[in-house]
């Protein structure tokens, strides 16, 4: 449902806390009190998301949306997929056998061709404020209560870095865990001399400095670092869950780069609980010799992914796990002097699939030399809503924050609703 | 200029590299990609970022497209005669044309390797074809037939360039990853292996390799070959890199020489390389911004004698073979031909500008 299309977010975000500042709870605790028990029913439903971060703008040309022969069409062709109709690049021909599984967004337009700023509306499905990023969402809503790992697990080691950690005011253990790579998390172990009983005597301190600090401060702090403390004691019980050496068999599916390994990581994530795990792919901001790189990139993409993929519907998860392939921008079509691609946000796509949504549909589409929207203009505000309808939350909803309400999605925007199942 | 003196007698009427400058320009509407001149320089054919091969008629500026490649064209070669085309294209398909007819489409075609097929060349007797690509393959074609002749397989990473040897039955090929290997035509095996691994790199913030032969070419006397190229990536997804031609011995398979430019600020690539009769190396450069510039290198002297700026990139040379003129595909579009000799020898060439 479209909110408030008259008004801007932050606007409506004010007058919501006037109102609250100056009523009672109950008038927007129902709201709250709706958000809480849909989180619980959630948790219980096991739902989850798989982000596939194509770092620096895939090309929209050279993967979901191909135009070979046409004036900004590139050098390579478009191959057929398992969906009759469908055509995507020739550099995934992997995930073209398996496109049943997976949808296009071709009608991206958000009108921003920077990478931090087109990266923050991607994730935040707001152009601007200080808003948690679905990962965050997914894991303050999804995240089972008996859950041994933090909700929202990036798996990155190059490039970029996203030091804000994404959670907002959703709070701290909502944030990234960012893994560098496959390497574990640094002080999983417990400190060398410190047996159990000491360990158990330092923690009983630890609770009994919280009793005294929350008598004279604000309770929520004491929880947030409670909570921190309670994540990581579970992750060093978990420990053994980021040691040891793939097994061949998934080594040699995989592929033993990086990206093949980060996948597999992300496999174990997600059967362990994780509500969202972010992968990050680095080296699509191709300035120069966008051609050979995506050669390179997306080789390096396509047969991890899919086995990532083949790996969740073998093991019954991918109907309860959304899965989305997305960048901050897409690329130019126009070609520069060094056979590059420049930043471009005004027509490019996504793909996803899984959980939630209709498989193998194509929404929107640009014009014959893809230079703009053609059909079914969407932003990141569309996708924000649909990622999170699909795994079931309410993105119409407020966030369930004490004291404060405020719209999980921007409501002036609202879900692809043809895409959701 | 020792090396001229020294030169045949085709070359020595006026030539002097130093004063070398534009004659034509031929238009067409999309940048260039490569280029070719048939060796009795009637014809010069170039692909460009379309799916056709434009062929100029060098004479009267004609030009005629070719049409039937389902991709963009990335190297070109001609019969001895001139009236066989041959080019290569992204989608991994040879096609061969008939320049002696009006005929547009390809008299024959052949799918020689899955994915791009990055570079062709024909033999000096003109019999036989060699084709390398993504697949990892070199393969030998017998022109007559079409028959495959020799399929060489070593190369670990994209095959990206690859010539004859003038005289004894050799083939070159080199990689992404600078990996040069060296094929017995007569027993059909891998000879040697040369380390031209200063022509790659590793971008280690974006996790990806660059490099290759963006043209290979040997010496007409066969004792060296030069490979056109990038060295020092630091940046290539911006294209910061240094273009450079290396030089190799044929005998000993090391490294003879590297050219690079003048300027120690120019970021780019180097698309093209020929070795002139009168024993200097032209190269031609892509300037990052979208410039360009021609090399004049006398190979026993380590600074380039002449560089001539080039106010587009170029992407592909060829020597024509009276060996005064050098046409350039540029990425403006133009297929331009400069001549090394004094600017009032040349009042005669046709502009096709417009």
């Amino acid at each position: 449902m479209r909110r408030n299309q008259g008004c801007h977010p932050h606007e409506h975000l004010l007058a919501r806390r006037r109102l609250l500042a100056s009523t009672a709870a109950g008038a927007v605790g129902l709201g709250v009190l709706g958000t809480q028990a849909q989180a619980k029913q959630l948790q219980r439903q096991e739902k989850r998301i798989l982000q596939v971060f194509l770092q620096g703008g895939v090309s929209q040309l050279e993967s979901w949306d191909p135009k070979p022969g046409t004036l900004h069409g590139g050098p390579f062709q478009a191959i057929p997929t398992s969906v009759p109709g469908i055509h995507i690049s020739e550099l995934l021909p992997n995930i073209a056998q398996r496109m049943h599984l997976l949808s296009i967004v071709r009608s991206i337009n958000i009108k921003i061709n920077d990478h931090e700023q087109g990266r923050q509306f991607m994730e935040k499905g707001r152009r601007v404020g200080q808003y948690p990023y679905v990962g965050a969402v997914a894991s303050k809503y999804l995240t089972p209560a008996d859950s041994e790992l933090p909700g929202y697990v990036h798996v990155s080691s190059r490039g970029l870095r996203d030091t804000a950690g994404g959670a907002a005011f959703l709070g701290a253990r909502h944030g990234q865990l960012k893994l560098e790579g496959i390497q574990p998390p640094g002080n999983l172990a417990v400190p060398e001399g410190l047996d159990p009983v000491a360990d158990s005597n330092r923690d009983q301190l630890r609770l009994q400095f919280n009793q005294r600090f929350v008598e004279r401060r604000s309770k929520a702090l004491t929880e947030a670092y409670d909570a921190s403390f309670h994540q990581a004691t579970k992750l060093m019980g978990r420990k053994a869950m980021f040691e040891g050496e793939a097994a061949e068999r998934d080594l040699d599916r995989y592929g033993r780069h990086d990206f093949g390994r980060y996948c597999l990581l992300a496999r174990t994530l997600l059967e362990n609980g994780a509500a969202c795990v972010k992968v990050t792919h680095h080296g699509y901001d191709s300035h120069a010799e966008n051609f050979n790189f995506h050669l390179e990139q997306l080789g390096e993409f396509d047969k991890p992914f899919c086995m990532l993929l083949d790996d969740l519907k073998a093991r019954g998860m991918l109907e309860s796990t959304l899965v989305v392939i997305y960048s901050e921008f897409g690329r130019t079509p126009k070609v520069n002097v060094r056979y590059g691609r420049d930043h471009w946000g005004s027509a490019w796509s996504i793909a996803l699939g899984g959980c939630g949504i209709q498989p193998g549909a194509v929404i929107g589409k640009t014009n014959d030399t893809g230079t703009a929207v053609a059909d079914r203009e969407v932003d990141a505000g569309h996708l924000f809503h649909t990622y999170l309808q699909a795994v079931g939350v309410d993105s119409t909803a407020d966030h369930d924050i004490p004291g404060r309400s405020i719209p999980i999605g921007d409501p002036s925007t609202e879900a692809i609703g043809e895409l959701l199942a | 200029m020792k090396s001229e003196q020294n030169a045949e007698p085709a070359v020595a009427a006026g030539l002097d590299a130093k004063q070398t400058h534009q004659v034509a320009a031929f238009k067409y509407e999309l940048p260039l990609t490569t280029l070719r001149v048939d060796p009795t320089a009637r014809f010069a054919a170039a692909g460009a970022e379309d799916l056709d091969v434009q062929l100029w008629d060098l004479d009267s500026g004609t030009r005629r497209t070719l049409k039937g490649h389902p991709s963009w064209v990335r190297s070109i070669d001609f019969s001895p005669d001139g009236n066989r085309l041959y080019t290569a294209c992204w989608g991994g398909v040879i096609n061969v044309w008939d320049t002696s007819s009006d005929q547009t489409t390809p008299v024959s075609s052949i799918h020689a390797h899955q994915g791009a097929a990055r570079c062709v060349r024909v033999s000096p007797d003109g019999k036989r074809l060699a084709t390398c690509g993504n697949d990892l393959l070199v393969k030998v074609w017998n022109l007559d037939d079409g028959e495959l002749l020799h399929t060489f397989s070593g190369h670990p990473r994209h095959v990206y360039g690859v010539d004859f040897h003038p005289a004894n039955n050799h083939l070159v090929s080199q990689d992404l990853m600078g990996g040069v290997n060296v094929w017995d035509l007569g027993t059909g095996k891998h000879k040697q292996s040369v380390d031209a691994s200063v022509m790659t790199g590793y971008d280690n913030k974006f996790a990806a390799d660059m490099g290759g032969a963006r043209d290979l070419t040997f010496r007409a006397d066969g004792t060296q070959w030069a490979s056109a190229g990038i060295t020092n990536v630091t940046n290539s997804f911006a294209g910061i890199q240094v273009p450079i031609i290396v030089l190799f011995d044929w005998e000993t398979g090391k490294e003879i020489k590297q050219l690079k430019s003048a300027d120690d600020n120019l970021k780019g690539i180097a698309w093209g390389v020929r070795y002139h009769p009168a024993g200097f190396v032209i190269g031609a450069i892509a300037d990052r911004t979208g410039k360009g510039e021609l090399w004049f290198y006398r190979p026993d002297e380590e600074k380039a004698f002449h560089t001539l700026k080039l106010k587009s990139a170029a992407r592909g040379l060829d020597l024509l073979s009276d060996n005064q003129r050098l046409a350039v595909a540029h990425a403006d579009g133009h297929l331009r031909l400069y001549r090394m000799t004094a600017d009032s020898a040349a009042a005669d060439e046709p502009d096709a500008t417009g």
